[in-house]
């Protein structure tokens, strides 16, 4: 395996990581119910929503790195095959990956001001906004990354 | 961090703007051409270097423009403008994202 599989394998398994923290963080704005019941759900949302933002920030940060060192290599040996096999959609999937998380980036020092700045267990609607809004990114972001990945693979 | 000199508001109100402009118009700050290693300010087309890569660039053309919005727009101003619609930029950019890469998208 070359220095770029591992890096394409360290890139989803913070990924992973992301997506947990974030889904933790949307689950539990959505989840308004009090958090002490013994459902699986109560107890999934019953987290300091407030404490996964550092978390999400750092792992979000680390993601889009990781994603910048590897993209050249997509460029060459992925992206090419994908034109030869004529899957467009597939690169198209892949340019809206990469602008949604250029997106997601530039709304982290905002993302970060509504969570430090803003009192109280009830979310303005600007907090629920951007989280919900961070969160389909990441999801997105995932699943087009797993997607093209079973695509191509990491030969 | 310190918002009586940065503003995030602005930050991401004027990222995503200029996101979308310089996606549509392709403004990169600079081009980055992987086989060799090449990068080149602006946008202009180099051939003979094999494919170019813009992303770079337009995040950092929209970075720039950002960063300069939250430098010299106070976050009371977007705060004050915008209020619990801010966050609908963000989606105003990937909406535009979805509109530049329709061709690809749904051919």
């Amino acid at each position: 395996m070359t220095t770029i599989s591992w890096l394409l394998i360290v890139h989803a398994l913070v990924g992973v990581a992301l997506l947990g923290a974030i889904t933790h963080q949307a689950v539990s704005l959505l989840y308004r119910r009090p958090a002490h019941g013994a459902r699986f759900l109560a107890r999934y949302a019953g987290v300091n929503t407030r404490g996964f933002t550092t978390a999400v920030i750092s792992l979000y940060v680390a993601q889009v790195t990781l994603g910048a060192v590897i993209y050249p290599s997509y460029r060459l040996n992925v992206r090419i095959p994908f034109e030869e096999m004529s899957l467009g959609w597939a690169i198209g999937i892949f340019e809206l990956k990469e602008h949604f998380a250029g997106i997601g980036l530039g709304m982290l020092p905002f993302y970060a001001r509504v969570w430090s700045a803003e009192p109280g267990k009830t979310p303005s609607p600007r907090r629920l906004g951007i989280s919900l809004t961070l969160a389909f990114i990441v999801w997105l972001d995932f699943l087009v990354g797993h997607v093209l990945n079973n695509i191509r693979g990491l030969a | 961090m310190n918002y009586k000199w940065f503003a995030p508001g602005s930050f991401m109100v004027f990222f995503c703007c200029a996101y979308g402009l310089v996606f549509a118009m392709n403004w990169p700050l600079f081009t980055y051409y992987p086989l060799h290693g090449n990068f080149f300010w602006g946008p202009r087309a180099h051939t003979g270097l094999g494919p170019v890569m813009v992303w770079y660039g337009l995040m950092s053309s929209a970075g720039l423009v950002a960063l300069l919005a939250a430098l010299l727009i106070p976050e009371k101003v977007s705060e004050r403008a915008l209020r619990n619609y801010i966050w609908l930029f963000p989606l105003g950019a990937m909406l535009v994202c979805i509109f530049l890469l329709r061709q690809l998208l749904f051919a």
